[in-house]
């Protein structure tokens, strides 16, 4: 049916197929009254729905395009599209910087650290900053957060929501000198409601949610993020049969890659560190193996440099490898301390 | 499957207090709940004294920073400190009187455990057991003291062994964190230290949280079961103590120090707080912060 391969939400599906409206053709030439009519939905929704018809007419007829396969892209369109959409920004200047101006969509990103290095921190920024305005150089978006290690904390989130709100407004105001902008009416809490928060308690629960996150996002197209908090956790409990979980592993990964891709979202996993014994001495990697390295766009490590936290660009299609410090604030992830006194200073 | 609601959540964690408001002001309430906690610390530095008075404390209305609450005390050292838990809940019992049950030991359900295997086979027990409310108060508080002598004896250097033993950490972790979310427990487990040996430093002097290095009675010491372990809890502090002259006292030809033990806690990682610290003390009455 063809109708059912269109991006569109189950309800409406429903209401397509129940009123006889099975192939793109029998929607190519109708008025979005007549469709809202038969429907009984409002004619703004309808005209969605022929929009997304439309699209999907384009798609199915290959020959009006250039493109070899369906849903093919040249290189250039891609290029173009990419510029179209804002990268989510790390509150960090230095870190955003390494990564071309903040964590793309459609990439899969890989975030790897000791613990008390700031995963957890950068994951609930990240699941913030995704909820930023248009108007403020953002996404607009919401997140969904999966917690596989349960050190997600409500308080905390607030306290960055807030601190990210607050930025907000005082950013407010320094446009307004210039020219008149419009208040600014999130609240902190608005930004929790936004962020869907899925607890995981075993790998089966895990890769049972990877399975379903398709149908959650058809249904919430404006999830921007999927954080995964952290991929690690469950699978380092209790295999015995390694070649079983790098399967799992490399098709949750594919999943999640598919996922980027379908719904224009970025995707990023933090993962452990582990010691890992080769020839005899002992030397530290991110956890799940060879393989797993594999499955990622990018990769990025955290480490201490110091007293300085540090990230540093491992692995990337696009960008150089390049570290840069950033700190833990109770703001959230900022900008380091020393770095800013450098700056003075010069 | 469905989102949580984050708005649905309290929008602070429920918190168990260490009974003491400096402390308690240090760790940002409490211990967690919904999270397992780990206290690190050399032996005779308080961790168990430190466990013994969240067993108590647990049981205070939520109004006073309890959970109105049981506690299971699953202890690995023997013997499990009867005499202490008695003395502290004398003290404890005459200072809340109208908020507790008359013998606030019955409320603390003791369990020994010898090592790791036995710990993951009476886990379904222990599910069971909360799952049941056949206590006077449900059961909101796990205590693991210690986790390291767990894993004593057993496991080998060599990477097989450390491979085994850390899948079974992940194990034990997992489950512990199940239960802590199924029925909004705090997990509070202990550990132990070791010397920090600098000829193998790279991976034994792998920073891990606030503290570049700890130290504790003058020694620099790292938290036993390495890396694969602090990989398991969600918030680490660590207790340690250190001999300081307070004063020198010269009398005739003797040339006295005056010494005194001061303890501190550190925060070396929690995902609510920031890096912090706070000095205590151990009276007989438990212990207790002190306010600087």
């Amino acid at each position: 049916m063809e109708v059912g391969r269109l991006p569109l939400s189950a309800s409406q599906r429903g209401k397509l197929i129940s009123a006889g409206y099975t192939t793109l053709a029998s929607l190519s030439s109708l008025s979005p009254s007549h469709l809202a009519r038969d429907l009984r939905i409002p004619e703004s929704e309808a005209f969605e729905i022929l929009r997304v018809a439309s699209l999907g007419c384009r798609l199915e007829q290959p020959d009006k395009r250039t493109a070899i396969v369906n849903g093919g892209q040249t290189a250039w369109e891609i290029l173009n599209e990419e510029k179209l959409y804002p990268r989510i920004t790390t509150s960090c200047a230095d870190l955003d910087n390494i990564l071309g101006g903040g964590i793309n969509c459609k990439e899969v990103t890989e975030i790897g650290g000791v613990p008390g290095i700031g995963k957890t921190q950068l994951g609930i920024q990240l699941a913030v900053n995704v909820q930023i305005p248009a108007d403020y150089g953002g996404l607009d978006g919401k997140a969904v957060y999966i917690d596989t290690e349960g050190s997600f904390m409500v308080e905390r989130a607030l306290q960055i929501a807030e601190a990210s709100v607050l930025d907000m407004s005082q950013y407010n105001e320094l446009l307004r000198k210039e020219s008149r902008a419009c208040q600014i009416k999130i609240q902190p809490t608005d930004i929790l409601e936004k962020i869907y928060y899925f607890r995981i308690c075993s790998y089966t629960e895990q890769i049972a949610l990877i399975n379903y996150l398709d149908k959650f996002i058809s249904e919430h197209k404006d999830v921007k993020i999927v954080v995964i908090d952290s991929v690690t956790f469950h699978f380092r409990q209790d295999f015995e049969d390694l070649a079983l979980r790098t399967r799992l592993l490399g098709g949750m990964a594919l999943k999640l890659m598919n996922l980027g891709k379908k719904y224009n979202l970025a995707v990023v996993i933090f993962n452990q560190v582990t010691t890992k014994c080769t020839e005899g001495s002992f030397q530290l990697s991110l956890a799940l193996g060879d393989s797993w390295s594999h499955s990622c766009t990018n990769r990025v490590i955290l480490y201490w440099n110091g007293d300085e936290r540090n990230a540093y660009i491992d692995k990337s299609p696009s960008l150089r490898s390049a570290s840069a410090s950033f700190s833990v604030t109770s703001k959230g992830i900022r900008n380091s301390a020393s770095n800013h006194k450098r700056i003075k200073l010069m | 499957m469905k989102p949580e609601k984050l708005l649905e959540h309290p929008l602070a964690t429920h918190k168990l207090t260490l009974g003491c408001p400096v402390l308690d002001r240090c760790l940002g309430g409490g211990i967690p709940c919904n999270s397992v906690t780990e206290l690190v610390a050399e032996s005779s530095c308080g961790k168990t004294q430190f466990c013994l008075q969240l067993a108590l404390f647990a049981q205070l209305p939520p109004s006073h920073g309890g959970l109105s609450a049981s506690s299971l005390y699953l202890h690995t050292e023997f013997p499990f400190p009867f005499r202490r838990l008695h003395q502290l809940a004398h003290s404890f019992s005459s200072s809340h009187r109208n908020l507790i049950a008359p013998d606030p030991c019955e409320d603390v359900y003791v369990h020994a455990v010898h090592d790791a295997h036995q710990l993951l086979d009476i886990m379904p027990h222990i599910e069971s057991f909360l799952a049941s409310s056949k206590t006077r108060l449900p059961v909101r508080l796990i205590v693991i003291d210690s986790i390291a002598a767990l894993f004593r004896g057993e496991f080998d250097n060599t990477p097989l062994d450390l491979k085994r033993r850390s899948s079974l950490f992940f194990k034990i972790s997992g489950k512990l964190k199940l239960l802590a979310k199924t029925f909004g427990l705090a997990v509070v487990v202990t550990n132990q230290v070791v010397d920090f040996m600098g000829a193998i430093e790279g991976i034994n002097g792998l920073r891990v949280g606030n503290l570049s290095s700890l130290h504790s009675s003058g020694r620099r010491v790292c938290p036993a079961l390495g890396l694969a372990w602090s990989n398991c809890v969600n918030s680490r502090f660590f207790l340690s103590r250190n001999e300081e002259i307070v004063r020198r006292e010269n009398n005739g030809s003797e040339d006295n120090l005056c010494r005194q033990t001061k303890r501190r806690l550190d925060v070396v990682f929690a995902p609510h707080l920031p890096q912090s610290s706070c000095e205590f003390v151990i009276t007989k009455q438990g212990v207790f912060g002190v306010d600087r």
